[in-house]
């Protein structure tokens, strides 16, 4: 029987030979090859950006199909303050779910205005969680600007609007949202994918690359989309440029009562509890952080759809909106009910009805002095300048 | 957690630092052992209770071994633990499934109860790890380790604990005995080496996954040219998805001071059986060898029984990958496959004629049709996909031009890497050239999913 080795026989660590390859860089090299690497990755989305084809005409809405590219918001928003416009911020009652792009509430206030200063910024889901984030992470470039931002109390009707049951369901938009805190209960992303999500935020490069998949390839990974494009041109792809604006309704635009829906009784979250409040309120800090000059459109919800007791908790709401708007000095107009008619559903005008609201809006005096820029500007402490 | 996550990177850029600062000091390796429990922790906080209990079985049972001279006693104890410690995690089921078997055919009602249980990640790996170095300090290899926290360090070192390499006693504890040197060279050739099993697996593998999986999941779906580019997507997808795990271990390793074995040594360059296994999985291979194979007897006795003890480790080694007998088949259609070819080099034809590269493809073609039975979720799906390759006709396989240049390129690739030629691939442009190749091409086209890797489930 062999005798152990004691620690003077312990056989030498033998050498590992490095790999079975050449790609083996020295200090010198990996310093180089960072700095190329950096440069790609900063000078890609910037190349791209010149040579990508992006002249938003009248009534440009982001395609419907683009909801979620949030690198095209961005740039968007660049174009927008170029051209010196009035940001219109919201949901899809913003883009306009049921009307054609030259029927939205932008398109009728650029129609009284007479001239092209209303640019449509909605995107279909936009709660205001998701609204909070889009605007903090992408939309930098609203900055010193005149903004309209939609508050739409649908997002307030029941616990589940509000992201505020334990269950998990897929919402709109999840990553916009808060990913670590404060917890959403019913956002259940592994933290890996949360983790994901966050690095894309700060880096620009990852947002681009999202616009590749979402406006290029069908919102598919490039090597998903070469799967199903397996004689795909990879390189013809993007010369086909953006997607055309739609210019038709996502939606048939039919009255809420031909469309087989009824009276609703929504449970109405308390304004003092409700996360969508909340996340409209940080929206809106953090767009007079920056300097711009806003604007609060109230509604208007449909409540010929209400049972007599949610329309009661949802007036209270509405009015505890205004209120606080009020408080805070932040000019704002609370839109008034349209006939029953001119609604797709809860909240959805149809064209007549986005017609109506704007000239609604248009005769408020609150609006008028924010449109000519004499509304007040707000201190950085929330005060009134 | 999986290395190409971010979740990953959290985890390095906590426990890196630290492991500078601490790694001249006696702290260095609780603290490595501490991030190797929350690295497999990570998968299920109860997988520790089992990486704890064969740490402890093994360390004591060498302790028992050198305290009381029982030493095959000791090692039994160990073996059979290590094995049965296994074999209860990975082949409860298979075992029950063919006892039920067995009993339906008998005609009996009664049905043994699935276990249910998961399969702890990297069990596999860590038990035979384990086994190294009991059965190496009986046979008077290696010096008993006197340092639990050193030895429970070795067998849960985690850039290697849940997929490999498999390190031997004699390769790591020695370098756990020291503080490690970290030169530049370390950490430029750790980066290298993480960068490259990276673009492996989130550029190549994962990619050649979403086509092979889509025909191995519905073979009937699909007609001959698409099973068999299915097959050649499968045998590439796991050769980056293991071996780009393999070198970001090693990369990862590397940047701590530690190094690991190769694993992979461009296993689609083989011309024959034999030299696919030097090639492929070298720490297994090799540990077959020193445990299986050579005490069965080896090439010793005879060519009969050399090929008996050669098909019998296969055998082992097949059913190592799985608990089917598909993997059975597998390592079955190996063992045969290096026989075959040893019979054929011997011949001077086919040793001095027949040119290297039609031998590559070959062995190539031949592991290709074994992969068919290691991916198949059943004999039956095995045998299905062999059938609709010799009897359905010509239907578009739809395989993206993409995946088909990447393999490419890599093939020709690695034949350069091996020919005369090797020195164009040195070239410091030609080197820096592809990592910025590698980079721009992931941050392009790899996924936002960070798809598991494939040998994390043996």
């Amino acid at each position: 029987m062999k005798e152990a080795a004691t620690a003077e026989h312990m056989p030498a660590v033998p050498e590992a030979t490095f790999g079975s390859h050449e790609v083996r860089l020295s200090g010198r090299l990996w310093v180089l090859a960072i700095a190329l690497i950096g440069g790609a990755f900063i000078g890609m989305p910037v190349a791209w950006q010149a040579a990508e084809h992006f002249r938003p005409t009248a009534d440009y809405r982001i395609p419907y199909a683009l909801s979620s590219d949030y690198w095209l918001f961005a740039r968007y928003c660049q174009w927008v303050a170029s051209q010196g416009q009035t940001f219109v911020v919201g949901d899809s009652v913003t883009w306009g779910q049921y009307v054609g792009a030259d029927q939205t509430l932008p398109h009728c206030l650029n129609q009284l205005a007479g001239q092209d200063r209303f640019a449509n910024m909605g995107m279909d889901g936009m709660h205001p969680a998701a609204l909070a984030g889009l605007i903090h992470y992408y939309g930098r470039a609203i900055s010193g600007r005149n903004v309209i931002v939609h508050c739409n109390l649908l997002w307030m009707s029941t616990k589940k609007h509000d992201l505020q049951v334990d269950k998990e369901f897929q919402f709109n938009h999840p990553a916009l949202v808060p990913q670590f805190f404060p917890r959403i209960a019913c956002y259940r992303a592994p933290y890996p994918q949360r983790l994901s999500i966050v690095v894309q935020r700060l880096v620009p490069l990852l947002g681009w690359t999202d616009h590749l998949r979402v406006a290029y390839f069908d919102q598919m990974t490039i090597p998903a989309w070469t799967i199903e494009h397996p004689y795909g041109d990879l390189l013809k792809a993007p010369i086909r440029g953006l997607p055309a604006p739609d210019r038709g309704p996502h939606q048939a635009p039919v009255p809420w009562t031909q469309a087989g829906l009824t009276e609703q009784d929504f449970p109405w979250v308390p304004l003092d509890t409700s996360f969508q409040w909340r996340s409209f309120r940080r929206a809106l800090e953090t767009l007079q952080a920056r300097g711009n000059r806003l604007f609060v459109l109230v509604g208007p919800f449909n409540e010929h759809m209400l049972t007599p007791e949610s329309l009661a908790a949802y007036v209270q709401r509405r009015d505890q909106v205004a209120a606080w708007l009020d408080e805070h000095s932040i000019p704002h107009y609370v839109a008034p009910a349209l006939p029953s008619e001119d609604y797709a559903d809860a909240s959805h005008p149809l064209s007549e009805g986005y017609a109506l609201l704007a000239q609604g809006l248009f005769n408020d005096q609150a609006f008028a002095r924010f449109d000519s820029g004499r509304a007040a500007l707000p201190r950085p402490d929330g005060g009134v300048r | 957690m999986l290395f190409h996550t971010w979740i990953f990177a959290a985890f390095f850029l906590i426990f890196y630092p630290v492991h500078l600062l601490l790694r001249r000091t006696p702290f260095m390796l609780p603290w490595l052992l501490l991030a190797s429990y929350v690295f497999y922790g990570w998968w299920n906080p109860l997988y520790l209770v089992l990486v704890v209990y064969a740490t402890v079985v093994n360390f004591l049972a060498v302790v028992l071994m050198e305290k009381t001279g029982w030493r095959k006693v000791w090692l039994a104890v160990s073996v059979v633990s290590s094995l049965g410690l296994l074999g209860f995690f990975k082949y409860a089921g298979f075992v029950t499934d063919n006892l039920n078997l067995l009993l339906s055919h008998l005609g009996a009602s009664y049905r043994i109860p699935a276990p249910g249980f998961l399969l702890p990640v990297g069990i596999s790996f860590f038990t035979f790890q384990g086994m190294s170095y009991t059965i190496d300090y009986y046979r008077g290899l290696v010096p008993r380790e006197r340092s639990l926290i050193r030895f429970a360090t070795y067998k849960a070192f985690f850039p290697q604990l849940v997929a490999g390499p498999i390190e031997r006693s004699t390769s790591l504890l020695p370098q756990l005995q020291r503080a490690p040197t970290i030169t530049r060279q370390d950490v430029t050739d750790g980066l290298s080496l993480f960068v490259v099993g990276l673009f492996k697996k989130a550029a190549l593998a994962d990619y050649l996954a979403i086509y092979a999986d889509k025909v191995f999941n519905a073979p009937t779906q699909f007609h001959a040219p698409a099973i068999l580019l299915a097959i050649f997507a499968f045998g590439w997808q796991i050769y980056f998805d293991f071996s780009g795990y393999t070198d970001m271990a090693r990369g990862i390793a590397r940047t701590m001071g530690f190094r690991l074995m190769l694993n992979f040594n461009n296993p689609y360059l083989a011309t024959d059986l034999g030299d696919f296994w030097r090639r492929w999985h070298i720490s297994l291979s090799t540990w077959f060898r020193d445990y299986v194979y050579i005490p069965l007897g080896g090439n010793r006795g005879g060519k009969l029984n050399t090929y008996k003890n050669m098909i019998l480790t296969m055998l082992i080694s097949g059913l190592w990958h799985g608990a089917a007998w598909t993997f059975v088949i597998w390592g079955a259609l190996h063992a045969a496959g290096r026989v075959l070819t040893r019979e054929l080099e011997r011949a001077a034809f086919y040793r001095d004629k027949v040119p290297k590269i039609a031998k590559q493809m070959g062995v190539f073609a031949f592991v290709s049709f074994a992969w068919i039975f290691f991916r198949a979720h059943t004999l039956h799906d095995a045998c299905t996909i062999v059938t609709r390759i010799f009897t359905t006709g010509w239907a578009d396989p739809a395989f993206p031009m993409l995946a088909l240049g990447l393999v490419l390129a890599v093939w020709v690739y690695e034949h350069v890497y091996e020919s005369r030629y090797r020195w164009a691939l040195a070239l410091a442009p030609a080197r820096v050239a592809i990592v910025v190749t590698m980079a721009v091409y992931l941050a392009l086209f790899a996924g936002s999913g960070a798809r598991p890797f494939i040998y994390f489930q043996f």
